[in-house]
């Protein structure tokens, strides 16, 4: 069964997403979840979930921040919160908020993502020994790996399929410290500006850049899209696909979606051809931002490539 | 009586080879940090074989130093082959400790190496006191704390924790939270959390809005590129709060550095803690602590996370704002006290007429003027050019300082 997650920006949103027929809904706050299209508060969050949970679909709450003290102390109150709810299930990497969730047995299910560090089998299965009802695979596996990998897992391992790749987070606020050492443009470095950096002597490289509360990010200059490749994710039994509109906004999303939600349907009724891949690709790509552009990432690259 | 603090902190001092071992011992360190052939971040440092580290063991065991071996990669498919064989060879080789990131590897260390003690490495970038004891629960004796973590955040956590607490002091510093950065990975195919990092965050980069596909807006380009780079950090100014929190360790940055900077800030960091401790209501920072470790600087210092969020100071942005003015010319071999010639093997350029300054552990200092060189053959010269000669020069003897 494969299952589609998707990535409401709004209450609006996610009705037309779970209209659409997706599976799971992923989203949070800021203060508890990391790169989110939207920060959901409590109001809206329990309004989302009130309207999945009708639709008989799931959603999963982003808690899988970096905390400091001043944050970790809130984050049993939040956890008992989206217990509730009775959200079905939580993103986490840092350690000390799956300490709060085991010694308090809140009754929570949760994915381990530690963002671009999750990388092997035996590190997704410890966390499994330790109650995880799954992970989220970083996109530096390449698919030569994920053919060991998926295997050996213990607990299903949650693939982006679209969507943009974070590659890096700092604590500290980089593009307000150049504005202010060049002293200009300093009215904006929140994601909505829509700042890039490219690469010396790559001018053709675009790497979204935006501080927020978690600090600043950065993601990789072309998009994921593994339209071209779900047969090997079926092949492999990764089945649960992501898709993250960060930097997809509006109805061309909730398009994208439905094209996913298509291919889904073709594998479950066996009907998945390469024609149909390159069908919705096509599709995919004519509703692409104009300023997006997406490849495989390192799904093709021979993992020996990789010093 | 005065009060006097006997449960001091280690100094904790990277050791590239095994000469840098030896130095960082002879010049104060309580303890060093290693690399093996496997499993570490430094796969470019000339790391230790087990041969090494059972010599580099014995020797500082002799000086009541501990060696700790870093295997913090984040591995992935096939690389922790053979990793419960190397845990249990280091446990068996009397290594102190071993230094680890990734849960599997943490996993393969307790579970197949039982006895050996783990640490968890900064990669992981441990940052609050519930993060600390899940893994004090999981059988670590230490955590290395984020580069993130101020002195306040470490007083509280020591409210809520008995676990160790390592936390780095000096050196070089990612930008970024360590492990949660794989730009090397996605701009040069060397992966960062397997010892591949390509330091992409200190490139110049142009910053830039996009609304369409190659369409540029260049209005926010400036003279200076956008970077990410942070100067290094130096907490020589403020060990008395770092002692005060109970800092079981502290941690210098550097398994690539010289056998210069090694010995310099074992030297400084070991007077520092040794003076503080002796007599802390009545310490005083040495303006020539500093200035030691401004003569192995590479770039400008500063403090990090330890006092709030870095700003733009804090990053290398135009021109460089101090440079060290010091170079390292080389390593004395021997001195013969009676014929007062010392015997030394360059590592920099340098001649007759320059001043040099020798130094040694203990703190010990002594600048002069060269006015003789010998090669090894006893021919005079003017200079020694070449890396790894071997000159002799007049060095005269200092009677109230035992320099060599």
């Amino acid at each position: 069964m494969i299952e589609i997650v998707a990535t409401p920006e709004s209450v609006a949103q996610a009705k037309a997403l779970l209209a659409l027929g997706v599976d799971n809904l992923y989203l949070g706050e800021d203060y508890f979840g990391l790169r989110l299209p939207h920060s959901f508060e409590r109001a809206e969050l329990t309004e989302v979930v009130a309207l999945a949970h009708a639709a008989g679909k799931k959603v999963t709450v982003a808690v899988n921040a970096i905390f400091h003290n001043d944050r970790i102390v809130h984050v049993l109150d939040y956890l008992q919160f989206l217990a509730s709810l009775k959200v079905d299930q939580i993103t986490v990497g840092d350690a000390g908020a799956i300490n709060l969730l085991l010694e308090n047995q809140v009754p929570l299910a949760y994915l381990y993502d530690a963002s671009v560090t999750v990388t092997s089998a035996r590190q997704i299965n410890f966390w499994a020994k330790h109650q995880a009802q799954g992970a989220v695979i970083a996109q530096e596996v390449p698919y030569e790996e994920l053919k060991m990998l998926a295997p050996a897992l213990q607990v299903p391992g949650e693939m982006l399929v679209f969507g943009a790749t974070a590659i890096h987070q700092s604590g500290r606020p980089l593009v307000d410290n150049y504005f202010d050492f060049v002293k200009a443009h300093q009215e904006k470095s929140d994601r909505k500006r829509g700042l890039f950096i490219s690469a010396p002597r790559k001018p053709e490289t675009h790497y979204s850049i935006y501080e927020d509360r978690n600090g600043t990010h950065v993601f990789a200059s072309n998009d994921i899209d593994l339209m071209p490749r779900l047969d090997k994710l079926v092949e492999l039994g990764l089945n649960r696909w992501k898709l993250d509109g960060i930097f997809c906004p509006g109805d061309d999303y909730v398009t994208i979606t439905g094209l996913f939600i298509q291919a889904k349907n073709a594998f479950e009724n066996q009907q998945w051809t390469s024609a149909l891949a390159a069908d919705l690709d096509a599709q995919l790509h004519a509703l692409l931002p104009k300023n997006r552009e997406v490849d495989t990432g390192f799904f093709d690259i021979d993992p020996s490539e990789v010093q | 009586m005065s009060r006097v603090i006997t449960n001091k902190p280690e100094v904790l001092v990277p050791a590239g080879t095994p000469e840098k071992l030896k130095v960082a011992i002879d010049y104060g360190a309580d303890a060093v940090y290693i690399g093996g052939e496997a499993y570490g971040l430094r796969t470019r440092a000339a790391n230790f074989s087990y041969d090494d580290m059972a010599v580099g063991v014995a020797y500082a065991h002799e000086h009541d130093a501990k060696v700790y071996v870093t295997a913090n990669i984040v591995a992935h498919e096939g690389n922790t082959d053979g990793a419960g064989e190397f845990f249990r060879t280091l446990r068996d080789i009397g290594i102190d400790a071993a230094i680890v990131s990734d849960p599997a590897l943490i996993e393969i260390a307790i579970t197949e190496a039982p006895g050996l003690a783990v640490h968890l490495s900064t990669q992981a970038s441990a940052a609050n006191y519930e993060t600390l004891n899940f893994w004090q629960k999981e059988g670590l004796e230490r955590i290395v704390l984020g580069r993130e973590v101020g002195i306040a955040e470490i007083n509280e956590m020591q409210k809520h924790t008995d676990v160790e607490i390592e936390a780095f002091i000096h050196g070089a510093m990612c930008i970024g939270y360590s492990g949660r950065c794989t730009l090397s990975n996605h701009m040069s195919q060397r992966d960062a959390n397997r010892g591949g990092c390509a330091q992409n965050c200190r490139w110049k980069y142009d910053l830039f809005e996009m609304p369409t596909l190659g369409d540029q807006d260049s209005e926010i380009k400036a003279d200076e590129a956008f970077s990410m780079s942070a100067v290094d950090m130096c907490m020589i100014e403020h060990i008395p709060d770092l002692v005060e929190a109970g800092v079981n360790s502290l941690k210098i940055e550097g398994r690539m550095k010289t056998v210069h900077y090694v010995s310099t800030v074992a030297n400084v960091y070991r007077k520092a803690v040794d003076s503080y401790c002796a007599d802390p209501d009545n310490y005083e920072l040495k303006p020539e602590w500093v200035d030691e470790l401004w003569k192995i600087a590479q770039r400008e210092m500063s403090t990090g996370f330890y006092y709030g969020v870095p700003d733009q100071d804090d990053e290398l942005f135009g021109k460089r704002r101090k440079r060290p003015q010091y170079t390292f010319i080389g390593e004395v071999l021997a001195y013969d006290a009676e014929q007062q010639i010392v015997t030394v093997q360059q590592r920099n350029n340098f001649g007759v007429a320059d001043t040099v300054e020798f130094y040694g552990p203990s703190f010990r200092h002594h600048q002069q003027v060269v006015a003789d060189m010998w090669d090894d053959e006893g021919q005079a010269i003017d200079r020694a050019p070449h890396a790894m000669q071997i000159i002799t020069f007049t060095a005269p003897h200092q009677s109230n300082q035992e320099i060599f």
